[in-house]
């Protein structure tokens, strides 16, 4: 075996590249994988914020990417009598002529938002078990589920029947991808969720969910169900919480964090990745549309008779296009805009408003609402002592002695007009049909009752190649 | 003692050998052979023929001679005498015993049972091309070399067997003396250093590289060491270059004038205006220059019976066609093999390569759409036409821009101020002469391999082998490049750095016992690959002074990535033939790679063939027609691996794969769920958070391809007439595609595998020896290639349509039942008459924007439902034929090359037609039926045939006889002149300059040309000189 050394060679060569065990699962150099980070606590955390992160959307003007709250309007506002495009004119005009298309990519913005926000709260509820402190486990999990009931109270009201996703899922599932679940399924997983997330959370924050934020959503959502003894248990609750209204209605706005936000949606101003534009896009041509949620007639009548000294605050006249109104919340980090009401010394694009979900006043309305318990008028002192606070702060301080459902949907609508709860106000008091009818004729737009719901995205149906059915009247 | 012996074997020696000389001719036709062989056998003395066939060697009495030459049988000859030696040696029938390239070994061609093909570089070497895969076109059946960039030193698009992926990259595998190499060292090689390319074809063949053989496999070979006297080689050329001009694109103002005059009586002031500039040419002259490309080959190749070696070093330079584009390249080599003893070998290369390509930066369409009267620089006679009120410091010898040459008071009274420019961006010749873009590229392949012969059967092969490539890329914009001057003046930086190791392990045995031989391989490989990239850009500048990043006054967009990539493969064959006549191969490899999931990192890649040698048979083994007769039949599996490739385009600013996610972490680890880091606004501060980045699909799979391939090699009147037929039929599916997914995944598209692709077609190769004298000898080549490409299956995504210019949204649909990539749009009905034009004749050469469209199903409106599939961008024939003479010292020979069936969607006419005017617009107030009528650009007015025929390349060489070159000490000088694209015809209805010329867009859009590059033609005069 004089050779030997020369087959040793040949050996040494041929092992010298031989694998260890993980030598074709190398990992990523320039980025972390899911599989492997969430190893601890602080790491599900950030998976957390993640979730929040989704709620911003994203700050940009394609609509590729993912705007959530950020494109809210279009589809709440802008499809109730409150709002409009300046111009009337393009695929944002679908929304106020109720003429609105499967196509429209505003509607599958949304739709894509939600269902994205649901996937990180199903990471992070899918990676719970890390968690050595069963505390911190329990936060965790209440907190990823308040936010997974959120977005599909939301879905379920502009969509109807909607899929259901409560875990992560591969591109390969497509079954439960396009499988419309019944309404009452879906309201069935957002009470389960928010009922967890209550007995979890805690009030320490306000722009993360909080024990008083879950009980507040779980009340709209017993009220949007009929379950009214319930919402005004969890009403009552949240006004034993230490929230109060603020005395100047203005600083609801531009105060953030103030004592009546519940749950806001939290926004820095000029940082792009944690900004938002809607602020400017209100605005005449500041944003990448010429002008959108432009207030109608219609709420300026109903702000000017009823609204106390809220009116000045809701909506002001836009200078450079004199017949024209716009909304006077969330002005861009709450700039006036200069002489022409478009000249912002910050960048109005990359505006930091908080955008606020529940607020104080919105939860006094509600328990006013519970009680009523859907009857057309009410004189009990709980919630006259509650619908007078309202008014209180907007000035009107004449005892209120009977409160009918008209009369709190009215002051519901002044109150919170702009903030995204006309439409559902509406279809919740069961005067959608009668008011937008009404509002359409009058305008000449094309409301009929099937534009209450919001067509399926046309994508999802022709993807799903027949499984998903679309809604009534798209 | 030993100096005794010495001396006495030296003094036997010197007392019985004798010089004895010779000739060597052919039997068939008596012309001397040059080369041949002569060895005394047992010893490893020889000596070879010259250029007349004679030769000299020292002998003694008893010795046995051997005569071997490649395509001749074997002849020994006992030495009885010191009489001359007459030896005609008979043409083996066959390039059949011809030895065969076939992955991870070799084989008999005449035990091949699959589709492989091969070429020799005889004068391959004498193509004036820069790039290796440049001079393989009309070679060989099946493959379809495209020159779809024609700037210099672009790569060409090759497709073996049609496009069966959707991943993209359908280039096939590289494989250079048994190293894998990527696609791009096809630039950097020298012709001249090559010895021959075996093209692995059928998935039978290539399956012995399992996932990287789906798209074929080059398999490069480099010339080795020779034993025996030193040979030396200089070979140069010189070749000059044209670019072909598009007639349809050159329009004059003296034409417009004309046809305006005789339609309207009068000219219009912009027309006098244009006229008064003075200056009436096509841009066509400007951005295509012309070019000259270079060469030097200096080769020496050497050794003895021990150790061989090979060296180079090369130099070349190819000028482009195009304004500013060149490509440098300098390379060397060296090989070197040797015996340790008679069982050990070990040997290594080494190849390193510096290329420096200076770049086009710019788009032929942006230029050609110039308007004809714009100088580039003003001189005495324009500089009068400014504005100087706007203009005011403009000079002779500035560039030029349309919008200096406004408010011309036309008729020097202030009645008339004539408006004609078209655009305000700076001159189209400075946007490219401004600017400065270049690649430069260091690589380097290199292998060392240790054989053992375990027993004279059983060989034990061990090779490591690696490429290292460094890329720098730059991008300089000057501040005269841009309207908005030396705030935009930019610089891109880039760099990229791959390093590819592999090691190959194998086990061959080879064995014959009586009529049955046998060969079987085993191995195993591992292979790493590990890029990095970074990237920065600097804006705004003060100067053109110093053109670095550093200078400029705003950096941005400085960018690193690293990614990995492992696999192992496991291979195994098994070839058996019997008697020669009945023969059959088996393989499988086993393929293991880190990019796919952890359910599905390995995948299996069988194939199997038979052959029969029908004239091995006793009925035909005596018949005087048929010598060669065999079929043969193969079955394989092969993958793709090469998904991840589209978003980091090295030679590309922008993505080319339809696999790209926009993110490159996503496109590199797909099977992964991947986070990246973001924050959120709470109460107030920003608190970080990871996002998921993607749907990760744990699922994700190789894509598969599986062919059948029967096909009758021949061979007639002693191979006079040979060839072969081959039909094939892959199918490829599995398809690793970016697909839309519902958006209840969280996510709007996610990596899948889906689909089916299917290419079948027959490759017919017929080559003939019409004449062979020995004065005279004519030798035909008839290469024929039919491809028929359908998408079988495209599950969810069947019909989907795609554009790729959000502004110029023509479509592409891909639909089953037809070809992947089909143009889909409106059907144009008639054209809009001139009246109805806002004005016909401004801009110079315009056309209508617009067209009438057919109501195909006949509702009265136009709408999407009229909308038809109008071709394809894959060729149905492509063929070429060759011809080659010799005729005394005198060769010649030609190859005319054809492509036929192929359409392309010409975007070129877009913007060179209608060059943005609203003057080519219809007037709405007059124009009838106007609801049916659409922009050019969505009906198939601009889908053109792509069809050609080219005299491909023409060669006249000029050998010298040796008595003029004994005087000079060389053995070998011939000269020659070439060409190429001499001749190129294109199909009447294409308007452009080069009909291959094709965009990078994905596969499911392919085919698109916004103008593109042009083909061009070259005249070269070379030598090649033998020492």
């Amino acid at each position: 075996m004089k050779h030997i050394k020369y087959i040793a060679l040949l050996i040494i060569v041929s092992v010298i590249t031989s694998c260890s065990s993980d030598f074709l699962e190398p990992a990523p150099d320039s980025g972390i994988t899911a599989d492997t980070y969430f190893s601890n606590a602080d790491e599900v955390q950030t998976g957390i914020i993640a979730i929040y992160d989704a709620w911003q959307g994203v700050n940009s003007t394609s609509l590729d990417d993912n705007h959530s709250v950020q494109y809210e309007f279009y589809l709440t506002e802008m499809r109730s009598d409150n709002t409009r495009t300046k111009s009337q004119e393009g695929e944002a005009a679908q929304f106020e002529f109720y003429n609105v298309e499967a196509t429209n990519g505003i509607v599958e913005n949304y739709y894509s938002s939600m269902y994205n926000t649901i996937f990180r709260t199903n990471i992070v509820l899918d990676n719970l078990g890390v968690i050595e402190n069963a505390d911190t486990a329990l936060t965790f999990e209440a907190e990823a589920k308040f936010n997974r009931a959120l977005a599909y109270f939301n879905l379920v009201r502009l969509y109807g029947d909607v899929p259901l996703i409560d875990r992560i899922i591969s591109p390969l599932d497509t079954e439960v991808q396009y499988t419309r679940v019944a309404t009452s399924t879906i309201y069935g997983l957002i009470v389960s969720d928010l009922t967890t997330a209550i007995s979890g959370l805690n009030n320490a924050y306000k722009t993360r969910a909080s024990k008083a934020a879950a009980q507040a959503l779980l009340a709209k959502v017993y009220l949007t169900i009929g379950e009214y003894s319930l919402a005004q248990g969890l009403c009552e609750d949240v006004m034993a919480s230490g929230f109060s209204l603020e005395p100047n209605f203005n600083d609801v706005f531009y105060k953030e964090r103030n004592s009546e936000i519940i749950f806001a949606i939290g926004y820095e101003p000029a940082l792009s990745s944690d900004s938002q534009n809607f602020s400017s896009e209100w605005m005449n041509g500041v944003g990448r549309t010429s002008g959108v949620n432009y207030v109608t007639n219609d709420v300026i009548a109903a702000l000017d008779v009823f609204g106390g000294n809220r009116t000045q605050y809701s909506y002001r006249n836009d200078v450079s296009q004199i017949t024209q109104n716009q909304v006077a919340k969330y002005l861009p980090n709450g700039e006036s805009g200069g002489a022409d009401g478009k000249t912002f010394i910050n960048d109005a694009t990359l505006a930091g408003n908080d955008w606020i979900v529940l607020r104080y006043a919105d939860v006094l309305l509600m328990h006013v609402e519970a009680i009523l318990a859907g009857g057309n008028e009410t004189i009990n002192g709980q919630a006259l002592s509650s619908f007078q606070k309202v008014r209180d702060r907007a000035g009107l301080t004449t005892t209120v002695t009977i409160v009918t459902k008209d009369a709190l949907l009215l002051e519901r609508r002044v109150e919170l007009a702009f903030e995204n709860h006309r439409l559902f106000d509406l279809i919740r008091f069961e005067r959608a049909e009668s008011v937008l009818s009404a509002f359409s004729a009058a305008n000449g737009l094309g409301y009929s009752s099937s534009d209450l719901l919001l067509p399926i995205p046309q994508r999802e149906i022709n993807l799903s190649k027949g499984l998903m059915s679309q809604n009534a009247g798209y | 003692m030993l100096m005794l012996m010495l001396t006495v074997n030296i003094t036997l020696m010197a007392q019985d050998s004798f010089s004895i000389t010779g000739t060597v001719v052919s039997a068939t036709d008596s012309s001397p052979i040059p080369g041949v062989s002569i060895i005394i056998k047992g010893t490893s003395k020889g000596a070879s023929s010259d250029f007349d066939g004679n030769f000299v060697l020292d002998v003694k009495q008893g010795d046995v001679l051997t005569f071997s030459f490649l395509g001749f049988k074997t002849q020994a000859v006992t030495v009885a005498n010191n009489q001359a030696l007459a030896i005609s040696l008979v043409e083996d029938t066959s390039v059949l015993d011809e030895v065969v390239v076939i992955g991870y070994g070799t084989s008999k061609k005449s035990h091949l049972t699959g589709s492989i093909s091969k070429i020799v570089n005889e004068d391959l070497d004498q193509i004036a091309v820069s790039r290796v895969d440049d001079a393989l076109i009309g070679q060989v059946s099946g493959v379809n070399i495209q020159a779809t960039d024609g700037e210099a030193g672009a790569a060409p698009t090759i497709s073996i067997r049609g496009v069966g992926s959707m991943a993209g990259d359908s280039t096939p595998l590289i494989v250079v003396d048994g190293v894998i190499v990527d696609s791009d060292f096809l630039g950097s090689l020298n012709m001249n250093d090559v010895q021959s390319f075996e093209i692995l074809k059928d998935a039978a063949s290539s399956s012995i590289y399992g996932s990287k053989g789906a798209n074929g496999i080059i398999m490069i070979s480099m010339k080795p060491g020779i034993e025996g006297k030193t040979r030396i080689n200089y070979s140069t050329y010189v070749g000059f270059k044209e670019a072909r001009q598009s007639d349809a694109y050159t329009f004059s103002i003296a034409e417009t004038a004309a046809a305006e005059l005789a339609a309207n009586g009068v000219l219009s002031d912009r027309t006098k205006y244009k006229q008064l500039i003075g200056i009436d040419r096509s841009w066509q002259d400007v951005i295509f220059d012309g070019g000259m490309i270079t060469s030097h080959s200096l080769s020496l190749r050497g050794g003895n019976d021990k150790t061989k070696w090979a060296t180079s070093v090369n130099y070349s330079d190819d000028e482009g066609v195009l304004l500013t584009d060149n490509f440098t390249k300098y390379g060397m080599r060296l090989k070197l093999d040797t015996k340790l003893n008679e069982k050990f070998s070990f040997g290594a290369s080494f190849s390193p390569s510096y290329t420096e390509r200076r770049r086009f930066d710019g788009s032929t369409h942006d230029i050609l759409r110039q308007t004809n009267w714009l100088p580039v620089y003003h001189d005495a006679n324009t500089i009068q036409f400014v504005d100087r009120s706007i203009y005011p410091d403009v000079q002779i010898g500035d560039y030029a821009t349309q919008r200096h040459f406004d408010n011309y008071d036309l008729y020097g009274d202030g009645s008339t101020l004539v408006d004609i420019s078209n655009t305000s961006n700076t001159n189209p010749a400075a946007k490219i002469l401004e600017r400065e873009r270049y690649d430069k590229k260091f690589k380097l392949f290199s292998s060392f391999y240790g054989q053992y012969q375990i027993t004279d059967d059983l060989t034990f092969k061990s090779m490591a082998s690696g490429s290292y490539q460094d890329t720098k890329r730059s991008r300089w914009q000057g501040v005269l490049s841009n309207r908005n001057g030396a705030s935009a003046a930019s610089m891109d930086e880039g760099s990229q750095r791959s390093i590819y190791l592999i090691s190959d392990n194998f086990l061959n045995y080879n064995k014959s016992i009586d009529k049955h031989d046998i060969s079987a391989t085993l191995g195993v490989v591992f292979e790493s690959t590990d890029e990095f990239f970074s990237s920065i850009s600097g804006t705004g500048y003060t100067n053109d002074g110093v053109k670095q990043i550093t200078n400029a006054a705003t950096i941005s967009n400085a960018d690193a990535f690293e990614w990995k990539k492992n696999g192992i493969s496991y291979v195994s064959r098994f070839n058996y033939a019997f008697d020669n006549k009945y023969l059959a191969s088996i393989s499988l490899r086993r393929d293991g790679s880190s990019i796919f999931g952890s359910e599905y990192k390995y995948g299996n890649f069988p194939a199997a063939s038979i052959g029969w040698n029908i004239s091995k048979e006793s009925f035909l083994e005596d018949s005087d027609v048929v010598n060669n007769l065999k079929i043969r039949a193969s079955y394989g599996v092969t993958g793709n691996d090469r998904l991840n490739t589209g978003s980091v385009d090295p030679d590309s600013s922008s993505s080319t794969s339809s696999l790209s996610t926009g993110d490159k972490l996503v496109d590199f680890y797909p099977s992964l769920a991947l986070l990246s880091a973001t924050t959120a606004s709470v109460n107030g501060a920003l608190l970080s958070g990871f996002s998921p980045l993607n749907i990760a699909n744990p699922e994700l799979k190789w894509e598969r391809l599986v062919e059948i391939n029967p096909g009758i090699d021949f061979g007639f009147y002693n191979n006079k007439i040979s060839g072969s037929i081959d039909w094939y039929q892959r199918t490829s599916d599995q398809l690793l595609l970016n697909n839309p997914v519902s958006y209840t995944t969280g996510f709007s598209n996610a990596l899948v595998n889906l689909g089916e692709v299917k290419n079948e077609g027959f490759e017919f190769e017929l080559r003939t020896k019409n004449i062979s004298t020995e004065d005279f000898s004519w030798n035909s080549t008839v290469i024929a290639t039919t491809n028929k490409n359908t998408l079988v299956d495209f599950a969810d995504s069947n019909g989907q349509i795609q554009n790729i210019d959000a502004k110029r949204a023509a479509e592409w649909i891909n639909l089953e039942g037809m070809p992947i990539s089909t143009y889909y749009g409106w059907v144009v009905d008639r054209d809009i008459p001139l009246e109805y034009l806002n004005n016909a004749y401004h801009p110079v050469g315009g056309e209508a924007q617009d067209v009438y469209v057919k109501d195909l199903n006949g509702d009265g409106l136009i709408d999407d439902e009229d909308k038809a599939p109008l071709g394809d961008p894959y060729p149905d024939l492509i063929w070429s034929f060759t011809n080659e003479f010799n005729v005394g010292n005198i060769d010649f020979s030609f190859m005319f090359q054809g492509s036929h069936g192929a359409e392309i969607r010409n975007m070129g006419d877009q913007y060179i037609f209608n060059q943005f005017n609203s003057g080519q617009d219809f007037n709405p107030a007059t124009t009838p039926d106007q609801d049916f009528i659409k922009q050019k650009i969505f009906t198939d007015d601009i889908i053109q045939d792509a069809s050609y025929i080219a005299l491909r390349n023409l060669n006249i060489g000029y050998t010298f006889s040796e008595d003029v070159l004994s005087k000079l000490k060389i053995s070998k000088l011939r000269v020659y002149a070439a060409g190429q694209n001499l001749i190129y015809k294109t199909a009447d209805d294409y308007t452009g300059f080069n009909p291959e010329s094709i965009d990078r867009t994905g596969p499911t859009t392919y085919g698109y040309q916004r103008a593109g590059s042009p083909i061009y033609s070259t005249i070269s005069f070379g030598l090649s000189a033998d020492f």
